[in-house]
C-alpha cells in the first residue's frame, strides 16, 4: 500500500475548451457546450443497462434513421447526464417512441412540441430528482440532462436539425429540458405512473409531445369547484386548438391537488368533470376563425374522417367538447406546497397512456 | 494516446436509405393520361388538387383518379405506391405546407418516380429547405418539384383556383420534360 495518494492534477481547461469546440465544429450541439464524450465514459453508461448497444430502440422510418442503445450512450453523456442516469434516458425514449405524434412528424413539426418526460418511484431519490419547488426546472442535474439527451439523440442519432427536417415556427419554450419528477409525498392520489400501467411504488418514466402550456393560478377559492371552473377556462381556450379533439395533461400543484382529494375527488372525477365542461360552442370557435375545428374536415393524421367534411353545418350554439376521455387528461401532482398555481399542458396528439419501468440491471 | 471524442450520430441505416433512384421518363404529352391527384388532406389541399385536375382535364382530356393521404406526415405505404403506380401515369400530391408533410409529399415523389411515374410534387416556398432534404436522403438530390406562395391554408375559394392555376405551367413542365436531375 502507498502512502496516502497524490492529489489528482486538476483538469487541463484549455485541453478541456478544445474538445468542447471541437463538438461544436462537427455540428452535433444544440447551441450549448457538451461534455466531450470517450470510450471509458460512454462504456461507464452501457454498462448500467443489460441492453446490447447495438439494440435499435427506435425509429424514425421516414428519414431512414435508427437510434441505437450505444448512440443513446453517446449523446446521454455529451447531455452531461451521469452513467447512472442512463436507465432513465432508455426509459424516456422509450415511453417516447410510443407516441404515435412522436414516430411519425412530430419532431418535424412546425409546432416545435416539447417532450414533457414525468419520472416517478424511488429513482427520483436515488439520482437526485428535484420533486419539490421549481418542478419545471432550472437546477437540477438529472431534471436538465436527461430531457436533453432526449433532444441530442433526435438532433444526432435521427439527424432532425433545425431549418432543414426541424421546421418549428416558433417551437415551445423549453424543449428538451423538461422532465419532471412527480411530488408523490405529497400527492393524495396514485401516482402517474401507476395510471400508466407500471404499478405503485415502481420508478417508471412516461413521456408525451407538448405543445404549449399556462398557468392556472387560484390561491384564493376555497371552493373546488370553483377552482376547477378556472381550470376549464383555461383548457378551453381557442388559440393553440387545430383539431377536433385535444388533450391536456394537468400538472397539478400539491394544494390544488389536496384541496380535490379533500373534497372526496378522485382523479377520475377530476377528469369526468373536466371532459364534460371543456370546450366551446360552434359560435364561438366560428368567431375566433376557427369553425374548422368543429367540423371534420381537418382532424388529426389518421383519424377517422381526416380530409372530409361530411353531414350538415352544426349550429352555433351547439357545445364543442374538446377532450375525447380521461386519456385525453393525465393528471400529474409537482411543484411545492406554498401556492396554488398548476399549469395545464396541451398535449401534442394523444398520451400512450403507458408507462416504461426502469431497466434495471440484472 | 488520448481518448478519441465520439461521434454521437447515426447513419442512414434502415430502407429508407437507398442508392441514388432514377427520375421516371417524361411523357412527350399528357393528352389522354390518367392522372393521380395524392391529396395530403392539410387545408385548401383538395381544392387546390381538385382544381389542377380540372384544368388538366380541361386542357389534355386527362382522367383522374383521386387519393387522400393515410397520414400526411409520412410517407405513403409502399402498397399504396404500388397501386398508384398501376393506376396512373402520372402523379400530383400536395400541398406540403407543414414541416413533415412537405417532407413526406418529397418522399413519396422520389418513391413513385422510382417506380416509374413522373410526379409534380407541390409544396410551399417556406418549406424548400425540408424538401430538398428529404429528397436528397431518398437518393435524388437536386429533385424537381412545384413551388407555391405560404401559406395556402388561409385562401378564400377563388383564391385557391387562381393558384392552381398559376401553378398548372410547373406541373406540366414537371411531368413532361426532362429536368436536370439524374442527368
Amino acid at each position: 500500500m502507498t502512502a496516502s495518494p497524490a492529489p489528482a492534477p486538476a483538469p487541463d481547461p484549455d485541453e478541456a475548451q478544445r474538445a468542447i469546440e471541437y463538438c461544436y465544429e462537427q455540428g452535433w450541439s444544440d447551441g450549448l457546450p457538451l461534455v466531450p464524450a470517450s470510450k471509458p465514459l460512454v462504456d461507464q453508461f452501457l454498462a448500467t443497462t443489460d441492453k446490447d448497444p447495438d439494440e435499435i430502440i427506435g425509429s424514425l422510418e421516414q428519414v431512414g434513421r435508427d437510434c441505437t442503445v450505444y448512440l443513446a450512450a453517446v449523446n446521454a453523456a455529451m447531455a452531461g447526464c451521469r452513467p447512472e442516469y442512463f436507465p432513465v434516458v432508455l426509459a424516456a425514449f422509450e415511453a417516447l417512441m410510443r407516441e404515435r405524434a412522436a414516430r411519425g412528424g412530430g419532431f418535424q413539426s412546425t409546432s416545435g412540441p416539447a417532450p414533457l418526460i414525468v419520472v416517478n418511484g424511488p429513482i427520483r431519490q436515488q439520482l437526485g430528482f428535484n420533486t419539490a419547488g421549481g418542478a419545471f426546472g432550472p437546477g437540477f442535474r438529472p431534471n436538465m440532462t436527461i430531457p436533453r439527451a432526449i433532444g441530442l439523440m433526435v438532433r444526432n442519432a435521427f439527424g432532425i436539425h433545425p431549418h432543414v427536417f426541424e421546421q418549428a415556427t416558433q417551437g415551445v419554450p423549453g424543449r428538451w429540458s423538461i422532465c419532471v419528477a412527480e411530488n408523490e409525498e405529497e400527492s393524495p392520489w396514485q401516482p402517474l405512473a401507476a395510471d400508466g400501467g407500471a404499478g405503485g411504488g415502481v420508478s417508471a418514466v412516461s413521456a408525451t409531445l407538448t405543445r404549449t402550456m399556462e398557468f392556472v393560478d387560484n390561491r384564493h377559492a376555497p371552493n373546488p369547484e370553483d377552482v376547477l371552473r378556472d381550470f376549464q377556462d383555461t383548457i378551453s381556450r381557442i388559440g393553440s386548438q387545430i383539431f377536433p379533439k385535444s388533450a391536456v395533461a394537468l400538472v397539478l400543484c400539491p394544494e390544488h391537488a389536496q384541496m380535490f382529494a379533500s373534497a372526496g375527488l378522485s382523479k377520475a372525477d377530476v377528469q369526468n368533470w373536466l371532459l364534460e365542461r371543456a370546450g366551446r360552442t360552434v359560435g364561438e370557435f366560428r368567431r375566433a376563425g376557427k369553425a374548422e375545428v368543429t367540423s371534420r374536415r381537418f382532424g388529426p393524421p389518421g383519424a377517422a374522417g381526416a380530409g372530409h367534411d361530411d353531414g350538415p353545418p352544426r349550429p352555433d350554439e351547439e357545445f364543442h367538447p374538446i377532450l375525447s376521455g380521461p386519456q385525453s387528461i393525465p393528471i400529474i401532482v409537482a411543484g411545492a406546497k406554498n401556492a396554488a398555481i398548476s399549469m395545464v399542458v396541451r398535449i401534442f396528439g394523444e398520451w400512450s397512456g403507458t408507462s416504461v419501468p426502469v431497466g434495471e440491471k440484472k | 494516446m488520448p481518448n478519441a471524442i465520439l461521434d454521437p450520430t447515426g447513419t442512414v441505416t434502415t430502407s429508407a436509405a437507398k442508392p441514388a433512384t432514377t427520375r421516371a421518363p417524361r411523357r412527350a404529352s399528357l393528352n389522354g393520361a390518367r392522372v393521380g391527384l395524392l391529396i395530403n388532406t392539410k387545408t385548401n389541399a383538395r381544392p387546390f388538387l381538385d382544381e389542377v385536375g380540372r384544368l388538366l382535364t380541361e386542357r389534355f382530356g386527362v382522367t383522374v383518379t383521386k387519393r387522400t393521404k393515410t397520414n400526411f406526415a409520412v410517407p405513403e405505404p409502399d402498397d399504396i405506391i404500388k397501386e398508384m403506380a398501376r393506376e396512373s401515369d402520372v402523379v400530383v400530391t400536395g400541398v406540403g405546407d407543414c414541416g413533415s408533410c412537405s417532407a413526406a409529399a418529397a418522399a413519396d415523389g422520389v418513391v413513385l418516380e422510382a417506380a416509374g411515374v413522373p410526379v409534380a410534387v407541390i409544396v410551399t416556398d417556406s418549406f424548400r429547405a425540408t424538401t430538398d432534404a428529404m429528397a436528397a436522403l431518398r437518393g435524388a438530390p437536386g429533385y424537381q418539384y412545384a413551388v407555391t406562395a405560404h401559406p395556402v391554408a388561409v385562401l378564400e375559394e377563388d383564391q385557391v383556383k387562381a393558384r392552381a392555376a398559376q401553378i398548372l405551367d410547373d406541373v406540366v413542365a414537371l411531368l413532361t420534360q426532362q429536368g436536370n436531375a439524374g442527368e
